[in-house]
């Protein structure tokens, strides 16, 4: 039966929306045809040993509480591979320690949704009649909500800090692992080894966690990996309208509000940190759509 | 040989119509479009309540309220209680939720806490000016995509393709602020093409107007833009390279090209449309941003001043004029997906 | 003639199963007296949804059905696509449960018990599907899947439950050592319904429906899966619900054949009866409807059996449904519904104005209009 497109398993945001069924590509064939693989997952890797590891192993100058005769200096000066901001601070540093936000909210939002959002899904293809159509409606609003709004409406409320942002923005991000969870469970239930599961005697919970679970665990981190670059990108906004780490400290997004402050006369301050979030996420989408590629997308 | 009379299929007999009222009632409750309609109609109310509801309990939520917010840090507590009281805010929630709901349902939004001005007048304000930041910039969207879209599916592999391919991967990583401000900084402080702020009412100029919209527009479309060039340039390719009809119009001589866009396109249309529908919500948290970048007045950035100073009426208001969009949004879809797939507005026996 | 409690040496019986019947060899016929399976007035119907969920009208998919069932027996169902056959199989099973009706296994009735009374009577119930591949979770390996139902009911400790996997997949022609750490993936068609059969009767269950089992297997592994059905029949004792919509399978494996149309039950009765007189005309259209390969035999004009298309389910014709492409049908089959009537022993048919046959003439039917069946006109299904 067709199913309802605005039932479709499409969280709000139109990058996140994992709806192209893509023919998984079978391929045994080799390193090179999984570079589109790889090639992201590489970067992604080198960004998060330059965030965690690197400092740890190389004194950088710190991130805050720069010296004001530093201000201002150029690309390339000594000491300052990527010169300083007004205030003194080391941009490479405060790239480095942003990135450290950025990615460990990422991590933490995911992680979040994909637990909390999954059971819920997978709960929630378990309901039927009334229940099920509560639960529905109720996922439906919560994702109709603009992100963003709700986002910097719990942040304005809790306050700034990491913390906060990882509980406005795991707010947004779990109903839409529901969805998906909810939908891909669905259709699992509906298959023939479900139904000869329970017809061989175990219990609901058992055949939701040892059948319909693993099957649809792929398109899960799938999206996952998806709504990470997301994540990041609704980091970065947060912060930039002011409502993120509060300064001093340093995020993407907050090093790029300072940017756009002296916009005109130094452009390298806005640009740098642009170009560096634009690279994450791209490696990120670009991760995604390997991983859709080879795992397929519930439609 | 055989006897076998004359046997009807169907067993049911004509009912005799009473009067002209019923037969159009009766066509009216049978066309699957309408019952889908209202069907749909019916469960988008406790959807737009619940979005309200939901918006009214974040509000109330929120630490601080509006007395406070307005009046800011300096005033007395005496100052902060006046005003609570004149604005109603020492009533329970509930009460203040119900008085709300009751103004709507007559069609009245009630007051901003802010200044007092009537939520319907403010919306008249400011929404049509995000309006036509969503018309315009969805407007370039799909002129930039969809021929796009058509082109590379045309040549997939080729080097329009592939230019494609990195671009809109580049385009729909950016973040909306970072695209703005990266256009504000390049046409607006380099080139000095375009203004980096401000807002000329259409009434006043159209040429000004479409000049102080085109970066927030193209904001918003470049990066929506790359999304869709490769949903639908994905689409039109799996129906190029693994539907039948596909082999059977070549076999018939027919060229790429027109199989493209007189076949491949129409499939892969409503798939577009779907997503195009379910998407109206995240177009609107786009012009919050780009509002707030491009200092547009439009409903957004009330939105969020209106958050920001715990403003109840105007935040709730906003937001079920929004979710009211939105719903009429999925609606059309809904049955523009009927109109356009037949086979959908019919449905199939099971089994 | 054989007893319920010993073998007789004379039809060389194999020992008995759970069942406690004993059956003749060459017929397969039960001599059982125990009911195993008593349907009563089944019914089953399923809301249309149109698109966005809008009502579409009601398909009943299963009408008022009443059969039995005894045990050590293979009863075949037989019917076109839309029969309800397969339906019928997993109302029995309370998968979905059906809308009305009895379904008393071993005396008990099915229906009433709510979903969780019903689970620990699946092990005496279970059930083949169609897909191989299907039926089994392709994340599993066969081991556990064939444990599976072990696990579910507690049977055994770990060291057991290896014990029996391994003697389970051995039973079916499969070896542990090879298949049993393999993934439905790397198992072929033939042996991934293996598997499927060997978690069927790892519980010993009285009763296996085979819902097309056979029908998505190429020919040669048909015949050997077949052939396994038969082998567990004998060894353990199974009694069989027997789907297909290949008439010459079905008449092959089973001892009593039912036929379906349009969710209702036409014909029941021995399969050497039905393949030799069938009485209804569905039945007769089916029979006519094996191709004979050779070039000698004169083709059948279908047209004088069957005419017409299949009717939606949804709404069916009144009376009889099959009505309207029955080259016999009269008024009277408009507006009464045929009821089933035993004309034979043990063979039943629901017509009004069934066949003749060289035996009997139908009681209370019309003038017989349509040729009479003999035996040869049903060509390639010599037995």
């Amino acid at each position: 039966m067709a199913a309802l497109p605005s039932e479709a398993a499409t969280p709000s945001v139109p990058i996140a929306a994992a709806v192209m069924a893509e023919e998984p590509a079978r391929s045994r064939r080799g390193w090179v045809h999984s570079l589109d693989l790889y090639i992201p997952a590489g970067v992604l890797v080198l960004l998060l040993l330059a965030c965690f590891v690197w400092p740890l192993v190389y004194k950088l100058p710190p991130p805050v509480g720069g010296s004001i005769l530093d201000a201002s200096l150029p690309l390339g000066s000594p000491g300052h591979i990527l010169g300083t901001d007004s205030v003194g601070n080391d941009i490479m540093s405060r790239l480095l320690y942003g990135g450290r936000v950025s990615f460990e909210v990422m991590f933490a939002v995911q992680g979040i949704g994909l637990v909390v959002g999954g059971f819920i899904g997978v709960a929630a293809a378990s309901f039927s009649g009334l229940a099920e159509a509560t639960v529905m409606r109720v996922l439906d609003v919560l994702i109709a909500f603009p992100a963003i709004v709700i986002a910097l409406a719990i942040v304005d409320g809790l306050g700034a800090g990491e913390a906060d942002i990882i509980w406005a923005l795991a707010v947004v991000s779990i109903p839409t692992f529901a969805r998906v969870a909810r939908s891909g469970a669905v259709r699992v239930r509906d298959q023939t080894f479900v139904v000869a599961a329970r017809l061989s005697g175990s219990k609901r919970w058992r055949t939701n966690l040892r059948h319909v679970l693993p099957n649809i665990l792929p398109q899960l981190i799938t999206f996952a990996v998806l709504g990470a670059a997301i994540v990041v990108i609704l980091e970065a906004t947060i912060s930039f309208f002011g409502y993120g780490i509060p300064p001093p400290g340093p995020s993407w997004g907050n090093m790029i509000a300072a940017g756009q402050q002296v916009m005109s006369n130094e452009p390298a301050l806005l640009l740098v940190p642009s170009i560096v979030l634009l690279v994450t996420v791209v490696a990120l989408n670009t991760l995604s759509e390997a991983l859709r590629a080879r795992w397929g997308v519930v439609r | 040989m055989s006897a076998s009379a004359v046997v009807p299929t169907s067993a049911a007999p004509e009912h005799p119509q009473e009067d002209e009222g019923l037969r159009w009632r009766t066509a009216l409750a049978s066309s699957p479009t309408v019952r889908l309609a209202g069907r749909r109609i019916l469960i988008a109310i406790p959807v737009m309540w619940g979005v309200t509801f939901l918006s009214a309990i974040l509000m109330n939520l929120l630490p601080g309220d509006a007395a406070s917010a307005l009046l800011g840090a300096n005033a007395t507590p005496l100052e902060v209680h006046q005003l609570s009281i004149k604005l109603h805010l020492n009533e329970p929630f509930l009460l203040r939720y119900w008085h709300w709901l009751v103004g709507v349902l007559h069609g009245n939004l009630g007051a901003s806490l802010q200044n007092g001005q009537s939520v319907g007048q403010i919306l008249g304000q400011h929404l049509p000016i995000t309006l036509e930041l969503v018309v315009l910039s969805s407007i370039v969207m799909l002129v930039i995509s969809v021929p796009l879209a058509l082109l590379c599916a045309r040549r997939p592999g080729g080097i329009l393709d592939r230019i494609t391919m990195v671009l809109s991967m580049g385009f729909l990583s950016v973040p909306q602020f970072v695209l703005g401000l990266l256009f504000v900084l390049v046409f607006a402080v380099i080139w000095r093409v375009f203004p980096a702020l401000g807002y000329t009412s259409i009434t006043q100029s159209l040429g000004e107007n479409l000049r102080d919209m085109t970066l927030p527009a193209l904001t918003i479309a470049l990066p929506s833009a790359g999304f869709y060039v490769r949903l639908l340039r994905a689409d039109l390719l799996e129906q190029m390279q693994s539907e039948d009809y596909v082999v059977t119009a070549r076999a018939k001589g027919l060229g790429t090209w027109h199989i493209l866009t007189r076949h491949a396109f129409r499939n892969s249309l409503i798939g577009f449309i779907t997503i195009l529908g379910l998407n109206v919500a995240t177009l609107f948290a786009y012009t919050v941003i780009v509002e707030e970048i491009f200092g547009l007045p439009g409903i957004g950035y009330q939105l969020l001043t209106g958050i920001g100073n715990r403003d109840a009426p105007l935040v709730q208001g906003i937001v079920l004029v929004f979710a009211g969009v939105v719903v009429l949004a999925n609606l059309i879809t809904d049955v523009l997906y009927g109109v356009i797939d037949p086979r959908i507005r019919y449905g199939r026996a099971a089994l | 003639m054989t007893t319920l409690n010993g073998s007789d040496a004379a039809s060389g019986v194999a020992p008995l199963g759970i069942g406690g019947v004993a059956t003749t060899e060459t017929t397969g016929r039960p001599t059982g007296e125990k009911v195993l399976l008593e349907v009563r007035n089944l019914v089953q119907e399923f809301q249309i949804r149109n698109f966005g969920g809008v009502k579409g009208g009601v398909l009943q998919a299963v009408s008022n059905v009443s059969f039995e069932m005894r045990a050590g027996e293979t009863l075949g169902v037989v019917g076109e696509t839309g029969s309800g056959k397969s339906t019928l199989a997993r109302s029995v099973i309370q998968a979905p449960p059906p809308k009305s009706g009895q379904v008393l296994f071993e005396g008990v009735d099915l229906v009433k018990l709510g979903r969780r009374q019903v689970a620990p009577l699946r092990r005496h119930l279970q059930m083949v599907f169609q897909d191989p591949y299907g039926s089994l979770d392709p994340k599993w390996r066969v081991n556990d899947i064939v444990a599976e139902p072990l696990v579910a009911y507690k049977d055994g400790d770990r060291a057991q439950r290896r014990a029996r996997v391994a003697e389970l997949l051995e039973l079916v022609g499969l070896d542990p050592n090879i298949h049993g750490r393999r993934r439905p993936g790397q198992l072929s068609g033939g042996q991934a319904q293996r598997v499927a059969i060997a978690r069927a009767i790892a519980l010993n269950p009285q009763l296996v429906i085979c819902d097309e089992a056979v029908s998505s297997l190429d020919v040669l592994v048909q015949a050997q899966v077949l052939n396994l059905f038969e082998k567990l029949r004998g060894e353990l004792g199974l009694s069989y619900l027997f789907i297909a919509h290949d008439l010459a399978l079905v008449k092959q494996v089973s001892d009593r054949v039912m036929v379906m149309y349009l969710g209702k039950l036409c014909e029941v009765g021995p399969s050497e009866a039905i393949y030799r007189e069938p009485l209804h005309p569905y039945t007769l259209a089916l029979l006519r409807s094996i191709p004979d390969p050779d070039p000698e035999v004169d083709q059948v004009n279908m047209r004088e059996v069957i005419s017409g298309e299949l009717p939606s389910p949804i709404h069916p014709p009144s009376g009889c449904r099959f009505r309207t492409r029955c080259p016999r049908a009269q008024e009277r089959c408009i507006t009464e519904v045929p009821e089933l009537q035993m004309l034979r022993k043990d063979h039943l048919v629901a017509c009004h104005f069934p066949l003749p046959s060289s035996a009997e003439v139908a009681p209370g039917g019309g003038a017989p209009t349509a040729p009479a069946w003999t035996p040869g006109m049903t060509q390639g299904v010599e037995r």
